[in-house]
């Protein structure tokens, strides 16, 4: 719309009150048409069913997850705003927490959030008159695999990361190696690994090898989902991962700021990542610092 | 004692899917133009587009192609089952089918294990298709 | 066309968060979007462009959550408006 001219200061806007309202209960039971009749309700058990096929393809688990739930979890643990900004999580805490729909425990679910989040986007001409430093849009993807997981005879991946990714680095004309930090869509945390693997950060069945040694936490070589993530801050859908990755390339972050404040590489350039109705969408924003 | 557990959705695409269940049978859409095997049902084949279709009755045999344990009953009409399993049986004739694992303790489901049809008469309307090790 | 490098995020609007009981989804939009508008040094005149996020059932004693509603409450006459983010 910005690109036809039909405008030219456009807000992004989510808010809900998941956390205290009826509003999630509805959600579980109304997911997924007929699933409920064999007992399949929400998001987790769409994902879970995903989950397990790939744990049969390839080499993943919860110990694999668990680096993403307590590697999160540290960064909220710097972020004053993040739901989970008190709470500490340990490995042992991760295998403690108990089974929902497996394969997933509690602690690879995300959060239900009461509150909101919004973004201004604008002209990089425009942004730059105006009081921040502007996160400039450096590529952009979509896909949309669309066949929903019951049906899906790709389950274990690659998922909609695949193309919308190539998509963005090609617009933006970088590859891989020139990202900075992550800022990927965590509904759960074998959404991280899987689109991570789908992105080509790591071959299929080698993302324990990739996370270990706190790769995403801070101090850490490829610093992801920087506020908590979805997982330990808050959940607002694709604003979760927007707004924070907008809000590193700004350097308004304090405690959880990248760069020297949390011993990691001052971010240039981050990718983001949204995706829904159980991988069947999948978007890839690449942001530079402006 | 009444069935309270939510019944499938019946209307002018699901409906001979469902009326098969009631005599026992697994009925697919097959393209008389490609010969996809389709599901769910649909007016149209997503590969050929071809609107010229027959109803077959597959074996019911396939294989567990995913499946999950629920440890939480988000309705309470499930709460006696848990933990319980929910499957995707990958059928001989190609459909994915959503479905239960039953006559076989969670711990036992595996990914690729060979499962066979089973009826599950619900109500005088529905019979509603799980699957057992075969 | 490629729109490498021709867009930019100028704002960013946060609300309270986690547990908040007795606020509507609707006051978290609006509140959202107001300090995303004020974060980037923009008056309410300036916004001719709103996108709502893709939306869960609204809750038993809430109505059902659109754009039309965001904008009405802000008092925004957008040129484009839809619910669509992903």
């Amino acid at each position: 719309m910005l690109d036809a001219g039909l405008c030219n200061y456009v807000v992004i806007s989510y808010g809900h009150n998941a956390f205290s309202s009826d509003s999630m209960m509805k959600m579980l039971m109304d997911f997924g048409g007929d699933d409920g009749v064999f007992g399949q309700f929400g998001a987790a058990s769409g994902y879970a069913m995903a989950a397990r096929r790939a744990m049969h393809t390839f080499h993943t688990g919860p110990e694999t997850w668990k680096h993403i739930a307590v590697g999160e979890r540290k960064w909220a643990n710097l972020n004053p705003r993040a739901m989970m900004y008190k709470r500490k999580m340990t490995f042992e805490d991760y295998y403690n927490s108990r089974p929902l729909v497996e394969p997933f425990r509690l602690y690879d679910n995300c959060l239900m959030t009461d509150g909101g989040r919004a973004i201004v986007i604008t002209t990089e001409e425009r942004a730059r008159d105006l009081k921040h430093r502007p996160a400039v849009i450096m590529g952009m993807g979509q896909h949309n695999t669309a066949t929903a997981v019951n049906y899906s005879t790709h389950l274990a991946g690659p998922t909609g990361a695949k193309k919308s990714g190539e998509m963005a680095l090609s617009m933006a004309e970088i590859t891989l190696d020139d990202i900075d930090a992550c800022e990927i869509y965590d509904c759960f945390t074998y959404t991280v690994e899987i689109n991570l693997q789908s992105y080509g950060f790591f071959g299929p069945g080698e993302g324990e090898d990739w996370l270990k040694g706190g790769t995403i936490e801070p101090g850490g070589r490829m610093p992801l989902n920087t506020s908590g993530g979805q997982l330990s801050e808050a959940y607002f859908m694709g604003l979760t991962s927007l707004s924070e990755a907008a809000m590193q390339l700004m350097g308004r972050c304090g405690d959880r700021q990248l760069g020297p404040e949390t011993n990691t590489k001052a971010p240039e350039i981050i990718l983001c990542s949204d995706s829904g109705g159980v991988s069947r969408c999948h978007s890839s924003f690449i942001l530079r610092r402006g | 004692m009444e069935y309270n557990k939510p019944l499938p959705k019946l209307n002018a695409d699901s409906k001979p899917f469902w009326s098969g269940c009631r005599e026992h049978e697994l009925r697919f859409q097959k393209c008389n133009k490609c010969g996809l095997i389709r599901w769910p049902p649909s007016i149209i084949c997503p590969k050929c587009h071809s609107r010229d279709v027959q109803w077959i009755v597959a074996s019911g045999r396939g294989k567990v192609y995913s499946f999950v344990v629920y440890h939480i009953a988000y309705q309470p009409a499930f709460k006696d089952d848990l933990p319980y399993t929910v499957a995707i049986v990958e059928l001989e004739e190609g459909p994915h089918l959503l479905t239960n694992i039953v006559n076989c303790s969670p711990d036992d489901v595996s990914c690729d294990m060979p499962v066979k049809v089973m009826w599950d008469d619900v109500t005088e309307e529905f019979s509603l298709p799980k699957f057992e090790p075969a | 066309m490629s729109l490498k490098d021709k867009y930019a995020i100028a704002g960013i609007g946060y609300t309270d968060q986690g547990k908040v009981p007795d606020r509507t989804a609707l006051s978290f939009h609006l509140e959202a979007c107001a300090n995303a508008i004020e974060d980037a040094g923009l008056e309410k005149e300036d916004i001719d462009g709103l996108i709502c996020y893709r939306h869960f059932p609204a809750a038993s004693n809430e109505n059902d959550l659109t754009s039309y509603e965001v904008a009405q409450y802000l008092g925004l006459t957008p040129s484009y408006l839809s619910q669509d983010a992903n």
